[in-house]
């Protein structure tokens, strides 16, 4: 049929392109899903002898199926969705590996949702931890990362929710709906090892507590120095913070109006932080946030029917979030002397000979600095009404 | 391991080659029939169905002639009106057969039958009688007249049952040559339409006729055709599959490199783009030759419809082709490897249809993929009545009671099931999907995506490397022939599709001795 020539060439070229697939990676050890646990959510603390405490929160997916297609197995007791362990070891990788004597199956950390960090290994410092996270190639950078305040990792991932059958997962999504309130700081995991690595931005890291005895509440923000805890930004702070640094993607902004309130729907916003320098020595730190509104509800007496009446209530959104921005950088440069701002990345980028030298000591120069802060608010839409419906007219 | 099966066929063919003798046929025709009886009962001994008769006429009975037929073959009262009738009213007022132009004038104005040859020998006149032909030996003349007065049997044109369309002509082939080529005769009214007949078996010695329109299709292909048929040494052709395994180019491929058809529209669109068509008597199949990748996914609907929908269910038959190879081995791979690429809710959702399946999801793909060709092929064997029964048995067996058993998970069901749905949907490459399935499950279970891209790799250079009578298989995507792209995953309307498939025209097409892969070694 073919020469014999030819079909060792034909041969050889098809060895030769079968040794290109083998450029392409994957995992060599085939192992059955059955054979796994899924972790759906991680703890880490410290305990008061120095040792890491680990907390999975691991999915049981049988339990989850039959209570979502609602084919409970007749009055008996519900299996439940998850479990919970914990394992102390003298450090991360430890604990993983130690955790396996515990449980049945191999852990699974791939699938983790969130991460979450107890007080006390956050005011001892957390870097040496997460360098296990950042080595591990089964670990998901897109987790979402929490840290606990006034309550353990622990106590939080046992909560049981009514909400999702999996807390973890609740945790998360709590975390994402807050982004749209502008009152958390949401960090991945990647972000957060940059923030870390990276010159010039202290990491902040989005804060959790407990609710009530079967809720959380995703607010605030934890500010780190060097690695260490160094306080707290509450809610407002955090926003304003969060204008400072352009992420702001939509808040509600209460302004008072008119013995009453006006609550204005931020859509769009833009912020920048800059150092100014003077003689190549830095300054002033200058905040430009823009910013657009839209009347979302106005609960007082006034009214809206002119220019003039907008161009007021502009001012005031503006001073508003003046407000927010300057306590929370006051905060951070008094009392926590970081700069999770990230003024010193701006520094580095664009006054690298200076930043070399300053590196060291930038958070106390950043401390010492002046501010301006300006805000450019507009109001774009008001509404289907102009003025608030009156009784009496 | 090629050669030693391929001596291996030499020497089977060769054991039947020696009972295929009547050895003395190729002898003259006696002069006497007494003699041509003589010998023709001795051909024939045994054959009960042979049938011959003298007749004698003339004033004094002295003309006599021989008729010798296969009864049932023939027509008998073709055969008794335009045949004998003629004959015995013509010659019962003349004297004798003194008059040596009887032959001439049997053939020229007796016999009213217009089908008339003259047979020299005997092999000639033996070939006659078993093909259903009439014989009329005269007295005292070594030639003899073969009278084409066959019985046309068999059944009616119908639909054909294995390819369906939602438009186009209902009509199918039959079992009857002659009323195959007369239906496509009647779709291409014209001249350039050439049939060339031949017989192929040595037992058999089947009606094979090729069919092209000159012109249009390739010389060189045409002439391939024709050498690779001649070089057909076989003892029985019972259906086009036989030929197609002896001229395909690459015999021991998984992938066919011969199409056939049932469907006249389809094979009158296939002649009129230049392909080459060979049909054979005793089947509703016709070839189609050279047969491409691509043709695989064509459809005669798709000419007839909208080219938008056309285009639609070009890509979608091309993906059901990828799905029904590729799905369990991308389960495999996936469950038993990737878990890092499944997204945390759909984790959880396998996970939970894996729980409590004692078997791993290979053995679990292997298993239910081998019950569905079961069912599959006791579906096509059972008679058609029980075959009910069975799709219903198997639908609860293979769903509901594996499942419940704990046997399968549900999802592996349903993927196993998307499966089988997509086989279907591309006839032609059924048999090629069912094997390279589990080459494809194998190799995923051992290295998972890796594996399978390594048979992805494997089986894409094996279509990139196939030829199909000269013509690259994977045309017109490699080579990449830009103006063949109007057929291809995408149809152009009908009236922008004004040029023909230029590879087929191609310069090294058929048998070119340039290219050495295409010479087929002649078999004894």
């Amino acid at each position: 049929m073919y020469g014999k020539g030819i079909k060792r060439t034909g041969i050889a070229r098809i060895a030769f392109l079968l040794v290109f697939p083998l450029l392409l990676t994957g995992c060599w050890n085939n192992r059955d899903l059955t054979e796994i646990n899924i972790v759906a959510g991680l703890g880490l603390d410290r305990t008061e002898d120095g040792k890491v405490l680990l907390t999975v929160q691991v999915v049981e997916p049988a339990a989850i199926q039959s209570t979502s297609s609602g084919k409970g197995k007749g009055g008996g007791a519900q299996p439940k969705p998850v479990f919970i362990e914990s394992y102390e070891g003298e450090t991360v990788f430890d604990a993983v590996r130690g955790m396996l004597s515990i449980v049945d199956k191999r852990l699974f950390l791939s699938t983790a949702q969130v991460l979450i960090l107890g007080e006390r290994l956050s005011q001892d410092g957390i870097e040496e931890v997460l360098d296990f996270f950042q080595r591990n190639h089964e670990i998901d950078y897109s987790m979402t990362v929490l840290v606990a305040k006034g309550v353990t990792p622990k106590e939080i991932l046992e909560m049981e929710t009514d909400i999702d059958s999996i807390p973890a997962v609740y945790i998360r999504g709590s975390a994402e709906n807050t982004v749209s309130r502008g009152t958390v700081k949401r960090i991945l995991l990647i972000d957060l090892i940059k923030d870390m690595g990276g010159s010039g931005r202290q990491p902040a890291i989005g804060q959790i507590s407990k609710a009530g005895e079967k809720k959380v509440i995703t607010e605030g923000t934890a500010v780190f120095r060097d690695g260490k805890l160094a306080g707290w930004l509450d809610l407002y702070e955090t926003r304003g913070y969060l204008f400072a640094i352009d992420k702001v993607k939509s808040a509600v902004v209460n302004v008072p109006a008119d013995e009453g309130k006006i609550a204005m729907e931020i859509i769009r916003s833009k912020g920048k932080v800059k150092v100014a320098f003077e003689n190549g020595e830095p300054s002033m730190l200058t905040v430009k946030v823009e910013t657009e509104a839209n009347v979302g509800g106005y609960e007082g007496k006034g009214a809206l029917d002119s220019p003039d009446n907008l161009y007021f209530l502009e001012k005031t959104l503006e001073e508003e979030i003046k407000k927010e921005i300057s306590t929370a950088l006051e905060k951070t440069q008094k009392e926590y002397s970081s700069d999770i701002f990230g003024f010193g990345a701006y520094v580095h980028k664009y006054h690298p000979q200076y930043w070399k030298n300053a590196k060291k000591d930038w958070n106390d120069i950043f401390s010492k600095l002046p501010a301006d802060i300006q805000v450019d608010a507009k109001i774009m839409r008001t509404g289907i009404v102009k003025s608030p419906v009156k009784k009496d007219e | 391991m090629l050669e030693r099966i391929r001596k291996r066929s030499r020497t089977g063919n060769q054991n039947s080659n020696e009972d295929n003798t009547h050895a003395d046929s190729c002898e003259q025709i006696p002069k006497t029939i007494e003699a041509v009886n003589v010998k023709l009962s001795e051909i024939f001994s045994g054959c009960s169905d042979f049938m011959h008769r003298e007749i004698s006429c003339g004033k004094k009975r002295s003309i006599r002639i021989l008729v010798a037929y296969i009864n049932g073959f023939v027509d008998k009262r073709v055969l008794n009106q335009d045949v004998i009738r003629p004959i015995l009213d013509f010659f019962s007022n003349k004297e004798s057969h003194a008059d040596s132009r009887i032959f001439e004038q049997l053939k020229e104005c007796i016999v009213i039958n217009n089908d008339i040859k003259e047979a020299d020998d005997m092999r000639q006149a033996v070939d006659g009688i078993v093909s259903g032909e009439a014989l009329l030996f005269i007295d005292g003349e070594n030639k003899a007249l073969v009278i084409g007065v066959k019985a046309s049997q068999g059944r009616q044109v119908e639909e054909p049952d294995t390819e369906t369309s939602i438009r186009g002509a209902r009509e199918g082939f039959v079992e009857n040559l002659l009323t195959n080529t007369t239906l496509i005769r009647k779709r291409i009214k014209n001249p350039n339409l050439k049939l060339e007949m031949m017989q192929l078996g040595k037992q058999t010695k089947t009606d094979i006729c090729i069919c092209y329109i000159k012109g249009i299709a390739n010389e060189k292909i045409v002439r391939e055709v024709r050498e690779r048929l001649k070089k057909i040494k076989t003892d029985a052709i019972l259906d086009t599959g036989i030929i197609e395994q002896f001229i395909s180019d690459s015999r021991l491929s998984l992938f066919p490199t011969v199409g056939n058809s049932e469907k006249c529209d389809k094979l009158a669109g296939k002649l009129l783009e230049g392909r080459v068509a060979i049909f054979c008597d005793g089947t509703p199949y016709v070839i189609t030759i050279p047969y491409l990748f691509i043709e695989s996914i064509q459809t005669t609907d798709d000419y007839y419809d909208h080219a938008y929908f056309a285009t639609f269910m070009r890509l979608l038959r091309l993906m059901a082709l990828l799905v029904s190879n590729l799905l369990p081995a991308m389960y495999v791979a996936l469950v038993s490897f990737h878990h890092t690429v499944i997204p945390f809710k759909l984790m959880i959702t396998l996970a939970a249809s894996r729980q409590g399946i004692p078997f791993s999801p290979f053995t679990e793909a292997i298993l239910m993929i081998i019950a569905f060709e079961l069912l599959r092929e006791a579906g096509v064997r059972m008679p058609r009545p029980i075959g009910q029964a069975l799709s219903i048995v198997g639908a609860i067996v293979l769903g509901e009671a594996s499942v419940a058993a704990g046997i399968a998970s549900n999802l592996m069901v349903i993927i196993v099931a998307i499966t089988a749905i997509c086989s279907f949907v591309v006839p032609p490459l059924i048999r090629a999907t069912m094997l390279l399935r589990f080459a494809f499950l194998a190799a995923a279970n051992f290295l998972g995506f890796l594996g399978i891209s390594f048979v992805a790799v494997a089986v894409f250079t094996h279509l990139c490397r196939l030829r199909s009578f000269g013509i690259p298989y994977m045309a017109p995507f490699s080579p990449l022939t830009a103006s063949d792209l109007k057929d291809s995953f995408i149809v152009v309307p009908i009236w922008a599709m004004v040029t023909r498939p230029k590879i087929l025209r191609q310069e090294n097409a058929g048998g070119a001795k340039g290219s050495k892969r295409l010479e087929v070694k002649a078999r004894p």
